[in-house]
């Protein structure tokens, strides 16, 4: 005889909720990475690479889409949380916004052959490396999820969260003076360059600057769960 | 009476094989659950986790099973109307014995969650209505059971809650959590020990002729949380800050403390099961046992012999090392997401409660005061996510199976009225 278990012990346990927000936040993390790359393959004018850094970012993207949709699959409004559901569910799809505009930078410099004015480089580098920075420390908050938990989202560990989240707001700040640097250098030179170039070299920088604003959206979502 | 004396033999084998198959039954499946967190947390190996089973059931049965299976055995039933014919409550017994054990038989075959508890009191009650009468339902004792269902888990959930922020307070939320860690894990091992063994001690050996006073009782407790302390602290002593682990996940080291302590809490869940369900299978042939034995006395004013909660304790280690282990993985695998300190919080308290209930005579479930020692955890912001359907389920099961156990046992009562009378 097959004996099941006929208690309802086991059924009470579900995957927490937090390992596919950090699997998704790495996932998103990698998209990121790939943009510096994939600038510098423009930079060079290396068509094949810039394919290539470009296709993995789309490939990341959809990994990042799978794992939301499974995520919120598995998000029935009978789970008891520690954190509010809404919150988690509205932060999955924060954290995927990121994922979204590293593929759309990506599909733009797929579609069009992109020249870069020699002006740009310098800051669109440091814009790059603020990107950089910001995406990181936002994955660090993610990644202090499991030991949020462990202390039940109070005590010192909440403290160093809410720094880090602090860190985040000022490292969103810093780049918004080098985004108005950035778009004030391309409209100085707006004369000496191709008018449909400019357009899109305007969509590229802003872009590149919505990183940033939705890293920050991440790190306020977080801070709700440090507030319940 | 001629009854009793013509087939006295035979209803006690048959009790002996109805009691049988359900502790049979209570240790393939029941017990499971109580073990199967410290499986789960990889505290214990399956092996070392039968082994347990094996000493502390029988040491909760036979130490502890006492009261509880007073209450199934004489508590919810007033035989005074069938004093002329004892046969009645022999059948009963007999019965409900056989209505539980089959209703726990369909339920494993469905994969329904049921509580054997549940459906003994029951078939307890069904039979009574019928074969002896509505009056002879002791309707008070049966309404302090049905609402220690209802108080238990959230005792078992309270305990657990307060656990898991003492654990915060003086370990996790700490500048130097290992440390402290290992500084107040012998007490939480002492805790163990002590709770349970004075429970146990308070008044409750007098079945075994051991009559200790109160002093004596916190005394002899008070050294038996020394001893479990001692021997947690001799498993932990060693252990030391893993790097690698902290990196990924800071508090990996200070839960590899809590580990070796869930094999305590593994100890006190064995013993609080064996103290409690094991009254579930045996309480019925108990009172087959003492009517038969003394000749027709159906007020059984007998005390428990001691054979007979080992027969239960037996049953159920029997049910574990055929198919129980098997379920113990299962529920083990399942369970990862309990790490040992909320797993430890949460058997703790679960223990605690059942001890508790088992010195009362209250018959619980086991698995439904660990569930609410698990929200416990969950309120406590402790745990990433629990489905609440369970207790939907939990609710549904009481519901379903306290009319069907009642009604297998009046079904199965007027069958051994048909054959034997």
């Amino acid at each position: 005889m097959d004996i099941k278990s006929t208690t309802p012990f086991s059924g009470l346990f579900r995957t927490s909720p937090f390992k596919p927000i950090q699997r998704h936040m790495r996932l998103v993390f990698s998209c990121i990475c790939f943009i510096p790359p994939l600038l510098d393959a423009l930079y060079r004018k290396d068509t094949e690479q810039l394919k290539e850094f470009g296709n993995e970012i789309i490939k990341l993207e959809s990994e990042a889409d799978e794992i939301k949709h499974i995520f919120r699959l598995n998000m029935p409004n009978t789970l008891l949380l520690p954190v509010d559901r809404e919150d988690l569910l509205r932060l999955i799809s924060d954290q995927d916004q990121l994922a979204d505009i590293a593929e759309e930078i990506a599909k733009l410099l797929l579609y069009r052959d992109m020249e870069v004015p020699e002006v740009l480089k310098k800051l669109i580098d440091e814009l790059l490396e603020g990107t950089m920075e910001i995406s990181a420390s936002a994955k660090d908050m993610i990644e202090q999820l499991d030991e949020l938990l462990q202390v039940g989202f109070k005590g010192r560990e909440q403290k160093k969260v809410e720094e880090m989240i602090a860190g985040v707001r000022k490292k969103e700040h810093n780049i918004d003076g080098i985004m108005h640097r950035t778009r004030r250098a391309l409209y100085e030179n707006e004369s000496h360059l191709d008018p449909v170039s400019v357009i899109f070299w305007y969509q590229l920088i802003d872009r590149l600057g919505s990183i940033s604003d939705q890293a920050e959206n991440v790190a306020d979502r977080l801070l709700l769960f440090l507030s319940k | 009476m001629d009854i009793i004396a013509a087939y006295g033999t035979v209803f006690i084998v048959l009790a002996i094989i109805f009691g049988l198959y359900m502790t049979w039954g209570i240790g393939a499946n029941d017990l499971a659950n109580a073990m199967g967190t410290s499986v789960g947390a990889g505290a214990v190996t399956i092996r070392q986790a039968i082994c347990i089973a094996i000493i502390f059931e029988f040491a909760g049965a036979v130490l502890a099973g006492g009261h509880v299976t007073s209450t199934i055995r004489k508590g919810i039933i007033d035989p005074t109307a069938i004093v002329s014919s004892p046969e009645i409550l022999v059948y009963g017994m007999l019965a409900s014995l056989l209505a539980a054990a089959f209703w726990l038989m369909i339920a494993s075959w469905k994969g329904w969650p049921v509580s054997t508890t549940h459906s003994i009191v029951g078939a307890l009650i069904g039979f009574a209505i019928v074969g002896i009468g509505p009056d002879a339902v002791k309707w008070g004792k049966v309404g302090s059971v049905v609402a220690s269902w209802l108080v238990s888990p959230a005792v078992g959930g309270t305990i657990s809650f307060l656990l898991v922020i003492s654990t915060r307070k003086l370990i996790f939320d700490t500048d130097n959590p290992l440390q402290n860690a290992k500084r107040y894990a012998p007490f939480y091992v002492f805790l163990v020990g002590f709770i349970i063994s004075l429970v146990t001690l308070f008044k409750g050996l007098t079945h075994l002729n051991i009559d200790l006073s109160v002093g004596q009782s916190f005394g002899v407790a008070f050294l038996f949380g020394l001893l479990t302390a001692a021997i947690g602290w001799y498993f932990i002593r060693k252990i030391k800050a893993d790097r690698d682990a902290d990196r990924d996940f800071h508090f990996a080291s200070v839960e590899k403390v809590f580990a070796p302590m869930m094999l305590f809490t593994a100890c006190a869940m064995a013993f609080a099961h064996g103290s409690n369900d094991v009254a579930n299978g045996i309480g019925p042939l108990a009172a087959v046992f003492s009517i038969v034995s003394s000749g027709g006395e159906v007020m059984q004013k007998s005390e428990l012999p001691v054979w007979i909660l080992l027969l239960g304790g037996g049953g159920i280690v029997l049910g574990l090392i055929t198919l129980g282990y098997r379920v113990m993985l299962t529920v083990g695998r399942k369970i990862t997401e309990l790490t040992p300190s909320r797993g430890f919080c949460a058997e703790l308290a679960a223990a605690t409660t059942v001890v508790l209930a088992s010195r009362t005579g209250l018959p619980v479930s086991t698995t439904h005061i660990l569930v609410g020692s698990v929200l416990g955890v969950g309120l406590a912001r402790g745990i990433g996510a629990l489905d609440l359907r369970v207790v939907f389920n939990i609710i549904v099961s009481w519901l379903v199976t306290l009319p069907a156990g009642a009604l297998m046992a009046m079904l199965f009562f007027f069958t051994l009225k048909g054959i034997f009378s």
